[in-house]
């Protein structure tokens, strides 16, 4: 991003768009500049905000692997105007964008450590980039489990990257969708309550979670139950944003900002801050 | 110091305006002694007695201001639904509105540069308030956060201060450390003084407008200045406020008569909250606009779920109070209020901030 103008966007494409779910699509988008969208990169957690002039700009996690270089991803899900226009948007069209914002899973200090992910929805963008970052460096972590759930098959985004995940050894991966239903033959039931079927060790571990906010509410009991400690649990956050620079006032959580101090904040941070979620 | 003769006055101001943009104070036609900084020309009366209902900040933080101009260079763009009825933008639905083709530009096109101005006749809390939204604006070249339109306009605003001499009952600046002294911000300071005004330079760019032909050299002592209302410990709020936060009860309490109209944060010289929003002229162009919002706005906050975490008028004061006397000091080391008591004075539910900063205080002092 041009340091000196953080409010204003920068052009850019949409190279793809694949539909996820009815309601939800990834877009994968480059910088016009050619030297911007080489050098462009970010790390896992970080936002960036997606214009479309005349619509107006939203916030969303970047989805992609770090490591690709060229493009990035967007999951949106349709929920109002902004995200509406989006979804109007196939390859080729031109938008504008402004990232990367905001900070990143501490990803440093989990080196060897054993890694818990549970993810809902719309929530698993952050994740799946997480997840990518992690595997590309999976030499530097231990164990690593991932529970994801949607409430049907159909809910489920990233079909092709869970052929992968599924397929590899050295993931623990369990979809998971609400009720059972024909022709899913996995994981049934929610969330949380996977989480503690399969009891990750808190020992030498982190946890992370992002989803529904009622998700989050059940998957940190079972992850207290399961025996992790705040400092142990992140999650990412969301409040309404317009300006991703601490600035505009909006996403603040007592002196923190959401958009600049977050979105990812661990639950022992999040303790210590005024109760306004 | 220098004096300037009250007669002079207008001459003064012509001679800024013919190289500068000037905004004075005046009352506005008709409104029955509603007080403003306005866009001054030659002519125009002024009002340096009256405080003005709103303070001069969108000087430096316009109420509306254009962030950039964009264009679809050819092609249709992706939204050549428009504007709806509404205002809202409608997205192009039906595919024989063809979206932007490959090849088309989105050009993003840069605001016009800020004109050389003139803020004349703020008082010292005005002067100051601008200096604390230079902490979040204007930090060309250093750390923290630089905004290429406000540090144009700061670059080119000259700040002439009137100093208190007398206050009203709604003025609590002695409250802050310098109250009526205060100079941070001015570049000239005004002191009434009999038939005119003695000058002071503040800085350079203050200090070279006491050669211009206006001002003739004075022995003349500057007069005693304001004394307002004072509510000790303010700074202790950064404290106690935190341990208020979960008191609902409190806070319900002191908002009760507030109706949410949102005057306290548009009035108020350093609330500087902002929405960011589109508006298409036509279905090829348009401009990005960063516009006031305030945190006392119940949408303000609300989320596309319907969820908003701060759903009632406590939440909004709360946040309110709790950003200026306790949130801003922790982060920018200096407290978000000025005691300019345009908050008390507009209000129409007739809240004073004073009397909820004594109740926090006496809050804490009964624990
Ligand atoms: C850190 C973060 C990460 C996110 N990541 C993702 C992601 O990866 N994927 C995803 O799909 N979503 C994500 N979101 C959510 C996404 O930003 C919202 O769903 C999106 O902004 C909705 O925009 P909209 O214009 O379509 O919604 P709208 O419903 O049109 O508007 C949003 C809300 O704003 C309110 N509103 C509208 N106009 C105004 C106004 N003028 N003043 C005050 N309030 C107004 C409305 O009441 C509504 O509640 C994320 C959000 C955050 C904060
Ligand atoms: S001016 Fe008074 S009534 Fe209006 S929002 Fe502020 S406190 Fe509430
Ligand atoms: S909070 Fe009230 S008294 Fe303080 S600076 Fe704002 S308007 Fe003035
Ligand atoms: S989005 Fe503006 S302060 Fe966070």
């Amino acid at each position: 991003m041009k340091a000196t103008e953080p409010l204003r966007p920068e052009p850019a494409t949409v190279l793809e768009v694949i539909t996820e779910t009815t309601n939800i699509r990834t877009f994968r988008i480059a910088f016009d500049d050619p030297a911007l969208a080489e050098s462009f990169s970010f790390l896992p957690g970080q936002i960036g905000q997606l214009s479309i002039m005349g619509a107006g700009e939203s916030t969303f996690a970047l989805s992609s692997a770090p490591s690709r270089r060229g493009s990035f991803d967007f999951s949106v899900m349709k929920t109002g105007v902004v995200t509406s226009a989006i979804h109007e948007l196939s390859a080729g069209d031109r938008v504008a964008v402004r990232a990367p914002m905001g900070c990143a899973f501490p990803t440093d200090d989990w080196k060897g450590k054993n890694i818990v992910l549970v993810g809902g929805g719309i929530g698993m963008a952050p994740l799946r980039s997480l997840l990518f970052y992690l595997l590309d460096n999976r030499e530097d972590y231990g164990d690593m489990t991932l529970v994801y759930g949607a409430r049907t098959p159909g809910d489920l985004c990233y079909a092709e990257d869970r052929r992968d995940w599924e397929s590899r050894a050295d993931l623990d991966f369990a979809a998971t969708i609400d009720t059972a239903c024909a022709g899913w033959d996995g994981c049934v039931g929610l969330v949380p309550s996977v989480v503690e079927e399969k009891a990750p060790s808190p020992e030498n571990a982190v946890a992370v979670t992002c989803g529904p906010p009622i998700m989050i509410k059940f998957a940190l009991q079972s992850l207290d139950k399961t025996g992790f400690r705040e400092e142990q649990i992140y999650t990412t956050l969301e409040r309404r944003m317009k300006c991703g620079i601490g600035l505009c006032g909006r996403c603040n959580l007592g002196p923190k900002y959401v958009c600049t101090d977050g979105p990812v904040f661990s639950l022992a941070e999040l303790r210590e801050l005024p109760d306004e979620l | 110091m220098k004096f300037i003769s009250s007669e002079k006055i207008p001459g003064f101001l012509e001679a800024l305006s013919a190289r500068s943009t000037v905004w004075a104070p005046r009352e506005l036609t008709g409104s029955g002694g509603t007080v403003m900084f306005e866009r001054w020309r030659p002519g125009d009366p002024i009002d340096l007695e009256h405080y003005s209902s709103l303070s001069a900040k969108d000087v430096v933080l316009p109420r509306t201001e254009k962030l950039f101009g964009y264009t679809y260079a050819f092609g249709g763009s992706p939204f050549s639904g428009g504007l709806g009825a509404s205002g809202t933008a409608v997205a192009a639905s039906d595919s024989d509105q063809a979206p932007a083709t490959s090849g088309e530009q989105i050009v993003i096109k840069p605001a016009e540069p800020a004109p050389s101005t003139v803020l004349f006749g703020v008082r010292a809390c005005d002067a100051k308030s601008i200096q604390v939204l230079d902490a979040l604006f204007n930090n060309p070249g250093g750390e923290g956060y630089n905004d290429p339109q406000y540090s144009a306009r700061r670059e080119g605003l000259t700040v002439i201060t009137l100093a208190c001499t007398t206050c009203d009952d709604a003025c609590f600046c002695s409250s802050f450390e310098n109250g009526a002294s205060e100079k941070a911000g001015s570049d000239l300071i005004l002191y009434p003084v009999d038939g005119g005004f003695l000058a002071e330079g503040v800085t350079g760019k203050g200090g070279e407008l006491l050669s211009e032909p206006f001002f003739e050299e004075s022995e003349l002592a500057p007069p005693p200045l304001a004394e307002t209302a004072v509510i000790e410990g303010l700074e202790r709020l950064q404290e106690i406020l935190p341990g208020l936060f979960d008191d609902l009860d409190f806070w319900e309490r002191v908002s009760e008569r507030c109706v949410s109209c949102g005057f306290c944060t548009y009035g108020c010289p350093t609330c500087h909250c902002f929405n960011i929003h589109d508006e298409m002229q036509g279905d090829r162009e348009g401009e990005r606009l960063r516009s006031w919002d305030a945190c006392m706005f119940a949408l303000y906050t609300q989320e596309t779920s319907g969820h908003n975490p701060r759903p009632t008028l406590a939440h909004r004061y709360r946040n309110r109070i709790n950003h200026k006397f306790s949130y801003y000091p922790e982060n920018q080391g200096e407290i978000l209020c000025t005691g300019c008591g345009r908050c008390i004075r507009g209000c129409p539910a007739a809240l004073d901030i004073r009397d909820v900063l004594r109740d926090a205080l006496k809050a804490a002092r009964k624990e």
